[in-house]
Parts: structure tokens; sequence; C-alpha cells
């Protein structure tokens, strides 16, 4: 094995990140400036028209050229498309590239850099398509020993070479089928494999069908948000459109008229700031019910377990009277004194499940580990910041996600709090309840059906994007845990 | 090219390390003060970290969580049990007319719409809520169960349809509720549209919308939760279907038996703990059923022009607080303590059976 080709098809790689990374800023920006373009409908006694959208034909002039309505469409879809297969591929990569050892590399690896090589072709980065195809040649000479001409030459040969050794095969097999009682020992085996085929066969198409149940609302939303209006309702809705017809003014008229851009920005600033305070105050209960000795523990605990029982509507309606005028005072004051975010965050800083989980986690850390942490003169406060987080730092990771998830499709108590104070509450909202509530009929009973599902998919999209980014730990979390919520 | 990769990275250790230079010079002044404070303080035996006692340690590290769980989970339960001793309880002056021990219980009991139907329709929120339970939790077991066996069974692909089923989990209720809503539209449905596809006929056939029959959108809200709950039940299943030991597989391949025994006789019974477990769970998560009903069906419950409704229990304990006769929050408390009874019976059996062990 040649070490100094292996480490220089590394270097490469790693040029070819640069690159990689360039391209992607470049289809962001463009994505960002072409959405910035769209032209919104015209604003009639303080709403939108959103009644002629789909039937507006507006041109727009980027660099140089004007492009019509269907040709912009179709420009940004390129791009989204683009970025959905550039991204991923180059996490990816970059993970497989800092973890790949020298034994890994086979000729599967070559062929997975030229595939990589070609999709950059296709998506216009011909830097990196030809530094990946460069190192798939040096791949291929450090696996097989051939240079780029040598390789070349050896495909035909090669290629002859497999034929011939399965003729020779076959004819085996045709001498050997001679005796008899071999021959009925044959035929029962290919009995037995027909029916275990058969049985496969059926066990994937179950799987399938009900992959389909599972994936068909995500499809048909995604589509839905891209169609226009009369697409949405006909009688006949079509389960496929060309690139051309993608509207992405839909999601330009969702963040902006129906203001879920503000509400977007809410549920982060609530995701944030409960999350953060989870994470604080869950790692040193977690801490405190694990290490520290004192009298009553067991009993506290205990306590703390038992209410993990008591239903969370029972909780509701009593914190409500908390938080409203007549006790803490957070909502329910006139106009400009209300504290709507204060009230939706301060109740959701801690959580007993979560102590319970990252508590079992700490057990698990070895007691003599903070015994030598002691005697080394190590106060508790640095034993657990510098030895029992990070070894924990799996089990806090999970947490987080799982807790900005719980905010991010928080529904009932956003929307109790939300619900006082009219047009200033309104303000407040969060997603959920803003996709409940908010108003998606025009004049004459029209739903719009696209603007809705299109709200829709942009709650949905970041959660998937999450979870397909930090799979592994969320899965783990909910099977260890075996928890829900 | 690569050297000039190397130059950039040689500048960026050497800033690196200023910083880090900078920091740890801060550091130990920091902590030169602070030994000279313990010295002297230990020499007026005043230091503090030498007398804490270990309860007072632990209430240092307690008490942010405790704080909070004091004011928004012990508090609330005490609350609650004030609550529905009131009657009538007004609540936006805080006012109440007198006192009564179980007048709340049996407002809730008797209402028109809890257990008894209302004389104009023929549902109730207790009706609706044991409907809900009793079909789509067995439905889902079930289903989910062969699906674990499933996946169990096969190799390739395998994590690929995990992440699948996996999905549902991980998505807004509400927001796929609506999809879920559009999806079963009555013109130009996609479910419509595929009865069409077979030849049943589908001319205005409703199913969330106006004059929709009742099971008709019960079917709806069953196939919904049950949507939204398999994800959950296929990973519980599928991790306690791999942790079962190989060699009693092994043995019955030896004896060959069929697949069928083999599911019943050996899979079945060895993960029985884990089923009965989430048999539990998901009773108590179908008696909470609240935000799928308002994801296809808005907050009143029921689809427009129709005489029934489809309240869940929950559902109609929030009414109280933003719904048609809100206000009076002592009878919401009733109801919710009369699910925290149901729940706490479930809970209470499940203790005792899993001591058991409901092995074989």
């Amino acid at each position: 094995m040649d070490k100094k080709l292996f480490e220089k098809s590394k270097k490469i790689e790693k040029i070819t990140f640069i690159f990689d990374i360039l391209a992607i800023m470049t289809y962001i920006a463009l994505f960002l400036i072409l959405f910035n373009l769209l032209e919104l409908p015209p604003i009639v006694d303080g709403r939108m028209n959103l009644d002629i959208l789909q039937f507006m034909t507006p041109t727009y002039e980027f660099l140089g050229n004007t492009l019509d309505k269907w040709q912009m469409n179709s420009i940004i879809s390129i791009i989204i498309i683009f970025m959905v297969v550039n991204i991923p591929m180059l996490a990816v990569n970059m993970k497989k590239n800092r973890t790949k050892t020298i034994y890994e590399i086979n000729s599967y690896t070559a062929a997975s850099k030229f595939v990589q090589a070609v999709i950059n072709l296709l998506s216009f980065n011909i830097v990196s398509a030809v530094l990946r195809t460069y190192n798939t040649f040096i791949i291929i000479k450090f696996v097989k020993g051939y240079n780029v001409k040598e390789f070349f030459k050896s495909i035909i040969p090669e290629i002859k070479d497999a034929i011939a050794k399965r003729k020779a095969k076959k004819a085996q097999i045709i001498e050997d089928n001679t005796d008899d009682y071999s021959s009925s020992l044959k035929k029962n085996i290919r009995r037995q494999t027909t029916i275990h085929t058969f049985r496969l066969l059926g066990t994937y198409l179950f799987l399938v069908l009900m992959a389909l149940i599972i994936i068909i609302p995500f499809y048909w939303m995604v589509l839905t948000s891209l169609k226009d209006f009369t697409g949405a309702t006909t009688n006949n809705p079509e389960f496929y459109i060309g690139i051309s017809r993608w509207n992405w003014i839909n999601y330009k008229v969702v963040l902006t008229e129906l203001n879920f851009g503000l509400y977007i920005k809410n549920t982060v600033i609530v995701a944030i700031f409960s999350t953060a305070g989870t994470i604080v105050t869950t790692i040193l209960a977690a801490y405190a019910f694990a290490r520290i000795e004192f009298k009553g523990r067991e009993l506290l605990f205990s306590i703390l377990i038992m209410t993990m029982m008591i239903p969370g509507e029972l909780y509701i309606i009593t914190n409500f009277i908390t938080v409203s005028k007549n006790g803490l005072g957070w909502v329910g004051m006139p106009t400009g004194q209300n504290q709507y975010f204060l009230a939706m965050i301060i109740p959701f800083v801690t959580s007993i499940s979560y102590i319970f989980f990252l508590r079992q986690n700490f057990k698990q850390i070895p007691e003599s580990l903070y015994k030598a942490a002691r005697v080394d003169g190590c106060s508790d406060f640095k034993y657990l910041t510098r030895v029992m987080v990070p070894i924990a730092s799996p089990t806090i990771f999970t947490i987080t996600i799982l807790n900005v998830f719980s905010s991010w499709n928080a529904y009932i108590w956003p929307r109790i709090i939300t619900g006082v104070g009219g047009q200033e509450g309104q303000n407040y909202w969060l997603i959920s309840n803003a996709l409940r509530d908010t108003a998606f009929v025009q004049e004459g009973g029209k739903v719009m059906y696209n603007l809705q599902i299109a709200a829709s998919a942009l709650v949905t999209v970041p959660l998937l994007i999450v979870f397909f980014a930090f799979r592994k730990y969320i899965m783990n979390g909910i099977g260890r845990s075996g928890t829900k919520g | 090219m690569v050297n000039l990769i190397k130059n950039v990275k040689r500048f960026l250790i050497k800033i690196g390390n200023v910083i880090k230079n900078i920091f740890w010079n801060i550091r130990r002044i920091l902590n030169n003060y602070k030994c000279r404070i313990s010295n002297y303080l230990d020499k007026k035996h005043l230091n503090p970290a030498g007398k804490f006692p270990g309860w007072a340690k632990a209430l240092l590290y307690l008490s942010p969580a405790l704080v909070v769980l004091l004011i928004f989970t012990f508090w609330p339960i005490i609350n609650s049990f004030a609550l529905v001793v009131y009657e009538n309880y007004n609540m936006s002056n805080n006012t109440i007319t007198g006192y009564t021990l179980f007048g709340n219980f049996i407002r809730v009991l008797t209402d028109e719409s809890f257990i008894v139907p209302a004389s104009h329709t023929a549902s109730s929120a207790v009706i609706n809520t044991l409907i809900i339970v009793f079909i789509s939790v067995p439905i889902s077991i079930f289903l989910a169960l062969a699906i674990s066996v499933a996946l169990n069974s096969i190799k390739p692909l395998k994590s690929f349809f995990q992440t699948i089923y996996f999905l549902p989990y991980v998505t807004n209720t509400i927001a796929i509720g609506l999809v879920f809503a559009y999806m079963f539209k009555t013109d130009g449905g996609l479910v419509n549209e595929f009865l069409n596809f077979f030849g049943i006929q589908t001319d205005g056939l409703s199913w969330v919308e106006s004059n929709a029959v009742y099971w008709r959108s019960m079917f709806v809200l069953i196939f919904y939760s049950i949507w939204a709950s398999l994800a959950f039940k296929i990973m519980v299943f599928l991790t306690s279907i791999q942790g079962i030991d190989k060699q009693y597989y092994q043995a019955a391949a030896i004896d060959a038996t069929p697949k069928g025994r083999i599911f019943s006789k050996i899979t079945v019974p060895l993960i029985s703990p884990m089923i009965f477990y989430i048999t539990v769970t998901s009773v108590i998560g179908a008696f909470k059923i609240y935000n799928a009903i308002v994801a296809l069906f808005g907050v009143t419950g029921a689809p427009p022009g129709v005489s029934y409704n489809l309240q869940s229990i929950v559902m109609y304990i929030y009414q109280f607080i933003d719904g048609s006769n809100a206000g009076n929050l002592s009878v919401a408390a009733a109801g919710s303590l009369i699910l925290f009874a149901i729940i706490l019976v479930l809970t209470i059996v499940q203790m005792q059976v899993s001591k058991k062990r409901v092995h074989y």
C-alpha cells in the first residue's frame, strides 16, 4: 500500500471542499437574491389581494436578462435541487474524510468519487468535478496500481475475463448435473429457495406499502405547497408538476403577508431560552441527585417521579391562573404591560423526565473517577463541568434536540397564553397556533389551501432537516429513554 | 495551493496561541487572588467551603430546578385541589359564591356532553375518547409488531425503512393534521381520488367537511392517530426484538419450526413486558388525545353543519379556558382530576402486573 497516494488523495479532497463550500454559498446567495426579487400581489385596503396571485405574470430583470414567471420558477427550483443534493453530500464527505482510514479504501470508493464528480458537473461546479475526477484516478492507482492510460486499456480485457469466468462456471454446473441423486437434491434446494424468495418479496412488499402510507402525506404536502390556487382545489389533482410551475411565491406570501416570519422568530426565541434554561437546571439537579449525598434524596426524587404521572391538563389550568393578573401578572394586564415571552418560557425551563434521564446517565460514570478528582483537589462544580458534562455530552445533546422539538411543536400552552389580549397577543403567536388560527380564508369563503399547506411545510421542513442531520442521536435517545415527549 | 493553505494554517494557529496566552494569564491572576482570599479566610477560620453540609450543597445545585418546579408543578397540584371546592369561580374578577365538596365533580359527571350524550347528538366526550382508545390502540400495536418483526427479518435497506417509519415522530401534529384534512377533502382530495381510481363512486363523499357522517370523520381521526403513534412503537419493539438472544431462533431453526410458531412462541412471549408497557402508555396517550382533533376539525371539534361532535375528555376540559363557556375553571379542574384518576388506575395496574413479570 502506498501511503503517499492516500495522503495525496485526502489533501485533494480537502481542497475540493473549499470549492464545494464556495459553490454552496453561491447557490444560497443566488436563491436569496431571486427569492427577494419575486413580486408580491398589490395591497388593496390594507390586505394583500391574494385572489390575483396566480394570474399575475410579472417579468424580472436579472443579470441583464429578462425572465418571465415560469423561467424564474424553474431557476429557483433548480437552485433548490442543487442545494438539496450538494449540502448533504458535502456534510457526509467531510465526516468521511476525517474518519476514513487507509484500510477502508477500495474500488467502491473510486466509483463513488466518480459519481460525485458527475453530480458536481451537473450542478455547474466544474472545479470540484475536475478535482474529484483526478482524485478518482489517484484512488484507482492506489487500489489497483494502474495509471490512467492503463486503466482505460484494462477495461475491455477485464470485461472479457469476467464473461469467460461465467461461462466456465455454467459449464461446470451442467457437468455436475449428471448424477441422479444430486439432481433431486438440487431440485429440493431450488424449491426451498423459491419459497424463501417469495416470503422475502412479501416482506418487502408489506414494508414498502407501509412506508408509502407514511411518506405520501409528506409528498402531498410539498407538492400542494408549490401548486397555485386552482391546482390545489381542482377536482382532478395532479400527482406531479413540472419545475416551471413550482410557485415559490407561495412561501413568500406565507412569510410576509401572513406573518409567519414573525411567528417563526417568536418560536425560535422561546425555543432557545427554554432549552438553555432546561439544560442548565437539569444538569445541576441531575448532578445533585446522582452524586451529592444528603438526607431525603431518594424521597425527594421519588416525589418528583410521581408527579410525572399527573396529566399536563391539570397543570395548564392552574398555571394559567398563576401567570394571569391574579397571580404573577404576566398576561391579562392592560395593553403594553404583558410579558408573553416570560409566560411561555419560564414554566418550561425545567423538566422532570430529563432530570431522570440525565441522572441515569450520570450514575453510570464510575464513582472512583469522582474520588480521584476530589483527591486531586477538584471542587464539585469543576468536576461537573470538566468530567461529567463531557462524558454525558451525547445525552445532553439528545435532550437539547428533543427540547427544541417540543418547543417547536408546543400548541396548547402558547395558544392559551396568546389567546388573551386580542391583537397584542396575536403578535406573540407561535407557529403551531398560528397554523391553526390564521385565517387562510379569502373573501367569499375561499380557503387558500395552497398557502395553508405551504405554511405547514414551512413548519415541518426544519424539523425534518434537523432530524436527518442528527438522526443517530434522536433515535438512540428515544430508544434508550423509552419515554415520549 | 497546498503551501498557501499551510501558511494560512500557521498564521491562524499563531493568532490562536496569542489569544490562549492572554486567556491563561487572566486565569492565573484570578487564581492567585482566589488563593490569597482563601488563605486569609482559613487563617481567620471563616472559610465557608469547609463548613458546608451536604444538604446545603445539594440545595445550591437543586435550587434553580426546584424554584421552577415549586411554582409550576407543586403549587398547581395544591391549587387545583383548592379550586375544585370553589362554587362558581369567576376567573376575570377572582370571586366565588361559596364552597362545595363534590359539586363540581357532580357537575362534570352529569354535564350533557361529558358522559351522557346531549339530547340532540349521539356522542359525548367520554364515548368519543373510549372509541378512540379501544380502536386505535389495538390496531396500532398489531401493526407496529408486524412491521418491527418484518423489519427485523431483512438486512438490506433496513436502516432506510427504519428512518422512514420514524418520520411521524418528529413532525408537528397540527401541520400534518392540516395535510390530512386536505387529503380527505371532498372535492379533489387525494383519498377520494384514490377511491375513484379503483372504481368506487365517491361523488361528494364527505370525510371531514360539512355533513360528514360520524363514523367517517371518526375513521379519519383514528387513522391519523394511528399514523402518528406508529413511529414510537416500532422503535421500542424493534429495540426489544433485537435484544432477544439469537440462540432461541437457532434452536427453532434446527427443529424446522414454522415462522408463525416462532413468532407466537418465541418473539411475543419474550418481548411481552415491552408490549404491556407500550399498551399502557399508549392507552394513557390516547386518553389525552387533543392536538389531532384540533388539527383535523378545529377548536369546535366537529365538522361544520353536523349535530354531533368529536370532543375528547381533554377538549372538554380546555373549553372552560377558551371556549363557549369560558371562565369556570373549577369545573375544568374537576374534569382534569377525573382524568388523573383514570390514568392513576392504569399506572397502578401496569406497576402491579410488571412486578409479576409477564414472561411466558
